[in-house]
């Protein structure tokens, strides 16, 4: 690594203006604050614990769970009863609580986490109301509505934290560590993936994302900190009722992500302190400071949906703008491509079908692409091609046929398990995450790698990557202000990333110019001659016949001609499937 | 219970969730999300219904519950526009996400402003249709639970008409399937969407007073509502008018049935876990043939 050793995760970069500010009010309560005022900071830290959690589950992970909320009230319950229960249990309370979420959360998660948006939140919110049922019915067990009172003050390894200024420190303490290892992790491939998986998901998988296993991993993260929060709850009122598993929990957690900041750690903080504030600083308005909340939501949800977090960081950056970042890396000489040489490993269709109710898009569709070849896929549009792509690289489910990658099937296989075999692809709308940088969005396709690289190394491998497709000038811009041709550019140096051995390609050259068709061509050639294959979907012959030797022609599912470029070219029946008849008029 | 009282009482219940059901779909279809705080548009009605009655006996004034009835639609379907203002409309071309979230925080207002300025105490609204049990063929009924099935039916068969029978009707399914198509078309969909909204307050609204007189009235009653609703939505095949009737229907009878045999707890637990094994055996629903992918 040649890059400077600073590395610029924006914790470390930017959090010296945090910690002043998070003394300050520390001091500030030490010498005006009564034991009141204490004691609501500390359930603000608690409050901040959950948001933090419900950040991984919904701000990074994209899912809208609506179960944070009872994950608190079970890790209330679960420290509650072990304090109260067992001798040796009060030193467990904290870790059993987070422990105990995150069970229920991957039995939960595992089966609930592939439904979509609105089921997923219909699922979880059902799990929430069995909980709270649970709470308020088993009464043996939870007390019933009375719930459980004289919990103790929470222990350390034998040593009781007092409830006060010890608990304080406790709670902001772990929220201070947890905020750190979330903001390090995010700063880092990872928090890259998960944007990349929120909102594309399809190409997380194209190039090898996991994008369950990460969705899960953040859910269940999440409610651990949920089941730690709720446990620190306990300890700090020192009564656990069904309250603390209802749903004016969630709604105020929730509420207090929206206002703060989905996925700023700093916005986790600020919209507790606010949550659990607003009773007093919005006292004037007597008992309808929820409702101010509430609006106050509303408009965040509106005006500035990144919340009090991403406003502040603007102002932040109007007063003091930051030095013009220095170009990360220079050019790294290429990085040895290490092929995986297996020997003749060639993509082998077998009689694909696929239909669509009863239009058939795939109909008896084989061919095979040897390793280090490079072939076009032409024909009208609606012909079937990008629906073979998608069966290809496992996006839809073949109705029939085989489909093998050497001697290995690929058929039912995950997404991106079939990218993690070396097939990578791009995609007709070009899906890459608006806010991302060129740059960071091809080092995001690293992701997947074994053994995943660091971000600097990883950056300097993509920056290589886009410049060698000629878009190493828009590295720095984000992807949503690149215009459509260059955000194809972006995306096939995303797909080489990966380190394919097969590049498939939806249309790379629309969108650009003649001169630039001409130059991509040029440049896939040299993918070639690095020996990666190449499959390419297009409508302008000129430009495969520039980059590709193959030619395969697909018309309404079927092929209908594969040969060299030239015969295919002149193949009547590729005529007939553009022009009707066999016309005079030129080649397509 | 006699049986054919538990029938007619579960028939009631079905055809009043039936009304926030429906109010539901609407919006559903029509702004492509979840409206989260439609649950308080229904105990919004209910309050209306009481408050109502209040005023008007001040003013010495008495009349039949069917006469409040109208009012009551009337002022629920401006809380509907409220929410289209609030909820939808800053946020239409946002993903369905943001309409989810925003109408989350809204309900918490709603069920706020409730405590706040109708207090937190159940409160009974007025009857619809007072009086002794009538006799029929030798079984006594109800007779709130009878002008519940008759109203709301009435009430549900006037919307499908709208929505099947006329050219209003058939914009808004031309919108729902495709809102840009349907703007490509000439179709102002943006004021039929916010449409769907009043006339969802006005049927939830109707729903809350309804309800309101067996089931009390209180200010954090709505999300169970809301639940119910995306409930049956979802049972019913998302997006499927009919299915969410029937499943509106059938979450009635099975809360009914479970509460006689068992308890009112069982009954609710139980419906979590069966929605939670359609949603994983038959995530289309019951009665739907497939999913779109809305979001």
């Amino acid at each position: 690594m040649n890059s400077a050793p600073a590395r610029e995760a924006p914790f470390s970069q930017g959090s010296a203006p945090v910690l002043v500010v998070a003394i300050a009010a520390l001091v500030g309560l030490a010498v005006f604050g009564d034991s009141y005022a204490v004691r609501l900071a500390t359930l603000a830290g608690t409050q901040a614990l959950l948001v933090l959690g419900y950040q991984l589950v919904f701000g990074h992970a994209g899912a809208l769970s609506l179960a944070q909320g009872a994950l608190f009230g079970l890790g209330a319950y679960v420290a509650a009863l072990l304090s109260l229960h067992a001798p040796w249990g009060a030193a467990l309370a904290l870790p059993a609580a987070a422990l105990a979420a995150m069970l229920v959360a991957a039995l939960v998660g595992a089966v609930v986490l592939r439904l979509e948006t609105h089921y997923f939140a219909l699922a979880t919110l059902a799990v929430a109301q069995l909980i709270h049922l649970a709470a308020v019915n088993l009464e043996t067990l939870t007390g019933g509505a009375n719930g459980l009172p004289g919990v103790p003050p929470a222990s350390l390894a034998g040593i009781a934290i007092g409830r006060g200024w010890p608990m304080l420190l406790l709670a902001w303490g772990l929220f201070a560590v947890a905020g750190w290892i979330v903001a390090r992790v995010m700063a880092g491939l990872s928090g890259l993936a998960l944007d990349l998986s929120r909102e594309h998901p399809a190409a997380a998988q194209s190039v090898g994302i996991d994008v369950a296993a990460l969705r899960f991993t953040a859910f269940v993260g999440g409610a651990g900190l949920a089941g730690l929060a709720g446990a620190l709850h306990a300890h700090v009122v020192g009564v656990v009722s069904p309250d603390v598993a209802d749903m004016p929990v969630m709604v105020g957690c929730l509420i207090a992500t929206v206002v703060g900041g989905r996925r700023a750690v700093v916005g986790a903080a600020l919209g507790a302190i606010l949550l659990t504030h607003a009773p007093e600083w919005f006292r004037f308005l007597e008992n309808r400071h929820l409702i101010a909340f509430g609006l106050l939501a509303l408009a965040m949800v509106v005006v500035a949906p990144d919340g009090l977090a991403d406003l502040l960081a603007a102002l932040r950056r109007r007063l003091w703008p930051p030095r013009s970042e220095a170009s990360p890396v220079s050019v790294l000489a290429p990085p040895v491509l290490v092929r995986t040489a297996r020997k003749s490993a060639g993509l082998r269709i077998e009689h694909v079908g696929k239909a669509f109710g009863g239009v058939r898009a795939l109909d008896d569709v084989s061919f095979v692409l040897a390793p280090g070849e490079a072939m076009g896929m032409i024909g009208p549009n609606g012909s079937g091609q990008t629906t073979l792509l998608n069966v290809i690289t496992g996006i839809l489910p073949a109705d029939e046929g085989r489909l093998y990658l050497g001697s290995e099937s690929l058929r039912g296989r995950p997404a991106f398990a079939i990218a993690r075999q070396g097939l990578a692809r791009t995609f007709q709308q070009a899906e890459l995450s608006a806010a991302t940088s060129a740059l960071e969005a091809v080092a995001t396709a690293s992701f997947a790698r074994v053994p995943r690289p660091f971000r600097d190394t990883a950056r300097a491998e993509a920056r290589h990557w886009l410049t060698r497709v000629g878009a190493g000038d828009d590295s720095a811009r984000p992807c949503g202000a690149l215009p459509a041709g260059r955000r194809r550019l972006v995306e096939v140096a995303r797909a080489l990333m990966a380190r394919p051995r097969f590049l498939i390609l939806d249309e790379p050259g629309a969108g650009l110019s003649r001169p630039e068709r001409a130059e991509l061509a040029r440049r896939l050639r040299a993918v070639r001659a690095d020996g990666t294959a190449l499959l390419v979907v297009d409508h302008d012959i000129d430009f495969l016949a520039a980059c590709v030797d193959r030619l395969i022609c697909l018309d309404r599912g079927r092929i209908v001609a594969d040969g060299p470029v030239d015969a295919v070219r002149r193949d009547p029946g590729v005529r007939q499937a553009y022009f009707g008849s066999d016309g005079e008029t030129a080649g397509p | 219970m006699p049986t054919a009282q538990l029938l007619v009482n579960a028939l009631a219940l079905g055809a009043a969730y039936a009304l926030v059901a429906l109010g539901f779909v609407l919006v559903l279809n029509a702004a492509g999300a979840v409206n989260f705080a439609h649950g308080d548009m229904v105990m919004l009605g209910g309050v209306a219904a009481v408050v109502l009655v209040g005023m008007l006996a001040m003013s010495g004034l008495r009349l039949p519950g069917v006469a409040l009835l109208p009012l009551v639609v009337v002022a629920s379907g401006l809380v509907g526009l409220l929410v289209a203002a609030l909820g939808f409309w800053p946020l239409r071309d946002r993903p369905p996400a943001a309409m989810f979230v925003a109408t989350i925080a809204l309900a918490a207002v709603f069920e706020q402003s409730a405590t706040a300025f109708f207090g937190p105490e159940p409160r009974a609204a007025p009857a619809v249709w007072d009086g002794a049990p009538l006799l029929v063929g030798g079984v006594a009924l109800g007779r709130q639970p009878v002008a519940l099935i008759i109203v709301a039916g009435l009430a549900v068969a006037g919307v499908y008409a709208l929505l099947e029978k006329t050219q209003v009707g058939r914009r808004f399914r031309a919108v729902a399937q495709d809102r840009d198509m349907a703007r490509a078309l000439g179709i102002r969909a943006t004021r039929l969407i916010v449409g769907a909204f009043a006339l969802a307050g006005g049927l939830a609204g109707l729903a809350g007073a309804l309800l309101g007189h067996q089931f009390f009235v209180h200010a954090g009653q709505g999300p169970g509502y809301m639940l119910k609703a995306y409930i049956a939505a979802a049972i019913g095949g998302w997006g499927s008018v009919p299915g969410a009737l029937l499943g509106a229907l059938l979450i009635a009878l099975f809360e009914t049935l479970v509460s006689a045999a068992l308890s009112a707890v069982w009954a609710q637990a139980l419906l979590y876990l069966a929605l939670l094994a359609i949603l994983l055996w038959r995530p289309q629903g019951l009665f739907g043939e497939a999913i779109g992918r809305r979001a």
